[in-house]
């Protein structure tokens, strides 16, 4: 067996620890950061190595307003944010059905975990933003009708901001709640 | 009320923005993300007043700001407490709108 890449408790302990954020100072973020995090995005996995997606980095702040005027779901104005956008034209000449494949999606979402992982290891907060009009973002970003924004991570350094505390709210879902041993409904190994 | 203007066209546009593309996402979304919208849409009118002079309501649009600000993540992980705050929301600006009555009578 070959020696492990990473200390796999360190790695646990590091994703336990990641939290959305959703207050940053107005620091810009240095370029070559963000081509850390695209390149995490580039090295997540992809359905059949098909890597149908783009990553549009943004970081004029009047941009980011006015998608920020066409996304409900992004609760603060970012210093710099990642659409990751569905290539249409790829998938039509890997001959995947966008409508009828939803490796699409999941390739979105591998992606997508990789950049807040990266960001996270940076130091960097980062939130995804997925309640935003589609046709709106492509507006403001001039995308031609072939690439579809499909998820939007804010990005910036974290501002500290005081966590309200609920005394009603539900106990947190672990692990064991959502993993099954063998059968449906078997929490125990 | 003192009849001036607490938003710029800019201002307002931005605000329509902000409605239209909750009233698109809305058709999908989980029907308690409407609550939210408003309550979000209301906190960020508000931002855009409070670079305008507010002579009347300016310290209650500040309270209220702060507050909805404070709870509007709630309808993430603690649904009955988020109804709980919807609740007590329109009795906030109910008062305020009697006191603001009063103001000008």
């Amino acid at each position: 067996m070959s020696a492990p890449a990473i200390d796999a408790d360190s790695l646990l302990a590091f994703m336990k620890k990641r939290r959305v954020c959703r207050s940053f100072t107005d620091a810009p973020v240095d370029d070559d950061l963000l081509w850390k995090i695209a390149q995490a995005g580039r090295w997540a996995t992809s359905a059949g190595n098909r890597h149908l997606h783009k990553f549009v980095i943004v970081r004029d702040p009047a941009k980011i307003k006015l998608i920020r005027a066409m996304s409900p779901g992004m609760l603060t104005e970012p210093p710099v944010l990642i659409v990751i956008a569905t290539d249409e034209e790829r998938a039509a000449s890997e001959q995947v059905q966008i409508e009828l494949d939803d490796s699409t999606w999941i390739d979105v979402g591998t992606a997508a975990m990789n950049m807040s992982l990266m960001a996270s290891a940076i130091g960097l907060g980062s939130c995804p933003v997925t309640s935003f009009s589609q046709s709106g973002v492509s507006e403001v970003l001039g995308f031609p009708q072939s690439l579809k924004p499909e998820y939007i991570l804010i990005l910036g350094w974290p501002k500290p901001v005081e966590r309200f505390a609920s005394s009603t709210a539900p106990k947190a879902i672990t692990a064991r709640d959502l993993t099954f041993w063998e059968t449906p409904g078997n929490h125990e190994r | 009320m003192a009849e001036q203007l607490v938003l710029t066209e800019r201002e307002a546009l931005d605000i329509i923005a902000f409605l239209v593309a909750s009233a698109e996402i809305s058709t999908y979304e989980p029907t308690y993300y409407g609550s939210f919208r408003l309550v979000d849409a209301a906190s960020r009118l508000m931002a855009h007043m409070q670079k305008h002079d507010l002579p009347l309501t300016g310290e209650f649009i500040a309270e209220l700001k702060a507050h909805i600000d404070e709870k509007k993540t709630m309808m993430m992980f603690d649904r009955p407490a988020w109804v709980e705050f919807l609740k007590g929301n329109p009795a906030l600006v109910a008062s305020e709108l009697k006191r603001v009555a009063e103001v000008e009578e």
